[in-house]
């Protein structure tokens, strides 16, 4: 009897032991009890917390939001998918990784291993931006020859855009003249006319680069040859770092968006760049701002050739390799982006990519920056250079645009020694310099 | 080996045998650690062997140099200055604080700095800091002494100092601590006999004190200088190394080039250049200042 109940177990256990000693992830079809998700700590995860909940309820999966801050998100990312590590199921990604994630062959395909297919009222750059390799601009040269696939879901539609006091200001801003003519005439002690994010690597990267695009700069060009030192970037630097911070807030060089955030709230300056999440955070949050109702958004204003272009900075929902889970995971994607659910998500403060709800007149009342992020997104954005190097491109050009904001080094100095260390960082790379 | 493990007497082995734990912790956490930077800093991403290759990347990156003298200057800064003031607050205390109780009120709030997260450390200075709502602008504007809003953060030299402050706010009760339990040491009998002869306070000190206090000295700048290497949250915080690379130490330079550049051959081989240039530093430091007492 007791030989027959130890063989009985044994072969009953043999699914399971083989399930544990399966060297390679699953696309995991069986229910999870648990999905986790790595998830930026912040205004672009909070949102997902709260609808999180409510699909555990409709499907009896307990939804796990490891929060990380961001750059810990990104090592905490790269070492997991290094390791093949299974311990997130989804995994919120800020675009300018995907070049990364992509190269490493971190994620599952969505379209291909789970159906997804393009819905027609979600902007298509959405989709690309979740591509790799990428539908359009350079291709990495390691990656030529790869396939395309969606990796990735917008769940955070943001795109940077352009705001500015329109109790003030009777007109929008439509170029960059404009801008520099509304810092000078609004300008004046204690209210500054321009707000520079200056501070060294991504916030000097991240408030420069839609200037330098709109003057017709770049960093690379199309075939990956470095341009950051072409006279159109020079110009746009010198713009940015000379003409409007003639107006701009003291200690420049230091500001970040919170900084950026405060001056516009306590009603201290005109106009600036700025993110969804500063809008709903901090600028048109009542109790918290002296300007709620008092400010416009609008699309990045144009530049000389008569282009702006504003930058993406989505937030994407991927799936690990190594999740188990992947059909699960999946699951929860398609559930978020359903446009109902997508409604919840926004109205608990989360930032949509359906083009509807953007229209909806009744969501653009508590968030009024939504006509010009569905402008923006209809006008087919920039996204940041589509390379796994661009962490240290950045770095580079952030610092070399913060030394200009200093005043340590001219904008043609800053940009030609930062033009000539990427050169160097892209060369070792492989890339074509 | 088991002719000499047989060898041994009793004592010595139980000792061997006590030791092993530990010995194995440490290499476990710390030999293999370092075999495996060094394989890595003589490899590219995928394991193929490239020899120095990473070693002349690393040593011909101007970016490593800007880094090494912000190291440089950051040290001269906080290091004599936390030595001087630690000094001087344990000569204060140890001569003139009698009662237990207050010693032990200063010994706790000594303690505090050196247990607060750097990271909230950080968040404070940067309070303390900031352009456009740093109190310490209007503390000084309040007070007449500067009316023009001080760029504390943006210029370089004010940015080295603000980030200097935090780290001398923070150590300096650490080297207090340290040679306040030294001067305890000091036995009453030659300070007393030193007293009776006429010698002032600084011939006391001179002769007296600093005698005892000499090797606690190399422990300071032992631990200074490797925490010195460490130094990396409140710099992030108050100044991301900007502005443009004035405050960029080593530890944030390497943290990018690992981080943000992902070049981890590059990042291995200035790890072992830094440890073998400090290993290098404490013996020289070592011979220079000698831990026993004379």
């Amino acid at each position: 009897m007791k030989r027959t109940a130890l063989a009985g177990a044994m072969l009953t256990s043999i699914p399971a032991i083989l399930e544990a000693c399966s060297s390679g992830p699953t696309s995991g079809n069986n229910k999870p009890s648990k999905l986790t998700i790595a998830a930026v700590q912040g205004a672009e995860d909070g949102p997902l917390k709260k609808v999180a909940p409510m699909y555990q309820s409709q499907t009896g999966i307990t939804m796990e939001v490891v929060e990380f801050p961001y750059d810990q998100l990104f090592e905490k990312l790269v070492t997991t998918f290094q390791a093949n590590g299974s311990s997130y199921d989804l995994c919120m990604m800020d675009d300018p990784w995907m070049p990364k994630f992509g190269t490493m062959g971190a994620l599952q395909p969505l379209d291909s291993n789970f159906g997804f297919t393009r819905d027609s009222d979600i902007p298509s750059i959405v989709y690309d931006v979740g591509t790799w390799p990428p539908p359009h601009g350079p291709v990495p040269p390691s990656e030529q020859s790869k396939s395309q696939h969606l990796y990735g879901i917008t769940i955070v539609g943001n795109v940077e855009m352009f705001m500015y006091r329109k109790d003030l200001a009777t007109t929008a801003p439509t170029s960059w003249d404009d801008v520099l003519a509304n810092a000078q005439k609004f300008n004046k002690p204690n209210f500054y006319g321009y707000v520079i994010r200056g501070k060294a690597t991504n916030p000097a990267s991240s408030d420069s680069l839609p200037i330098l695009w709109s003057f017709g700069g770049d960093i690379f060009d199309t075939s990956w040859k470095v341009k950051l030192d072409s006279t159109e970037s020079i110009d746009a630097i010198t713009f940015l770092t000379q003409s409007l911070k003639k107006y701009a807030e003291p200690g420049a060089a230091n500001i970040d968006a919170a900084d950026r955030d405060r001056l516009i709230a306590i009603g201290q300056a005109f106009q600036s760049t700025t993110w969804p999440a500063e809008v709903t955070g901090v600028v048109e949050a009542q109790g918290v701002s002296q300007v709620v109702g008092k400010m416009a958004y609008i699309p990045i204003p144009k530049g000389p050739g008569g282009k702006g272009l504003g930058m993406m900075g989505n937030w994407l929902l991927g799936i690990p390799k190594g999740s188990k889970n992947g059909s699960a995971a999946a699951d929860f994607i398609k559930w978020l982006i359903k446009s109902d659910n997508m409604k919840t998500y926004v109205q608990n403060g989360g930032i949509p990519t359906r083009t509807s709800l953007l229209n909806d007149p009744a969501l653009g009342q508590s968030n009024p920056y939504f006509p010009a992020l569905a402008q923006s997104l209809a006008a087919q954005p920039n996204w940041r250079p589509r390379t796994d190097q661009w962490n240290a491109v950045e770095t580079i050009y952030g610092t070399a645009v913060n030394q200009a904001v200093a005043g340590l080094k001219t904008p043609k100095d800053a940009l030609t020694a930062a033009a000539t260390q990427i050169r160097t960082a892209m060369k070792q790379a492989g890339y074509p310099s | 080996m088991i002719r000499a493990w047989r060898r041994l007497s009793r004592d010595e082995r139980l000792a061997y045998l006590i030791l092993l734990p530990a010995l194995g912790a440490v290499f476990v956490v710390v030999t293999i650690p370092f075999v495996l930077v060094i394989i890595q800093s003589l490899s590219t991403e995928d394991g193929t062997f490239v020899g120095s290759v990473n070693y002349s990347r690393a040593l011909g990156n101007p970016l490593l140099y800007e880094a090494i003298r912000a190291t440089g200057v950051y040290t001269l800064i906080v290091l004599p200055i936390e030595i001087l003031l630690g000094l001087g607050f344990a000569l204060l205390v140890h001569r003139t604080v009698r009662r237990p109780g207050l010693r032990a009120s200063i010994y706790v709030l000594a303690i505090l700095p050196l247990v607060v997260p750097p990271v909230a450390i950080g968040v404070v200075a940067r309070l303390i800091y900031a352009p456009g709502y740093g109190v310490l602008n209007v503390i000084l504007d309040r007070i007449g002494i500067a009316h023009q809003e001080i760029n504390w953060l943006g210029d370089p030299t004010l940015a080295m100092l603000a980030v200097a402050s935090v780290d001398v706010w923070q150590w300096t009760p650490f080297v207090y601590l340290v040679l306040f339990s030294g001067l305890q040491t000091v036995p009453r009998e030659s300070v007393e006999a030193a007293q009776i002869d006429g010698a002032s306070g600084w011939a006391q000190f001179r002769y007296i004190d600093l005698h005892y206090l000499r090797p606690l000295f190399v422990l300071i700048i032992f631990f200074r200088l490797a925490d010195v290497l460490r130094v990396f949250d409140h710099v992030f915080i108050l100044t991301g190394g900007g502005p443009g690379t004035a405050t960029q130490l080593l530890s944030l330079y390497m943290y990018r080039v690992e981080f943000k550049f992902f070049d981890t051959g590059q990042a291995a081989a200035l790890a072992v250049v830094v440890l073998v240039s400090f290993s290098l530093l404490y013996t020289l430091i070592a011979r220079v200042l000698p831990l026993e007492r004379a």
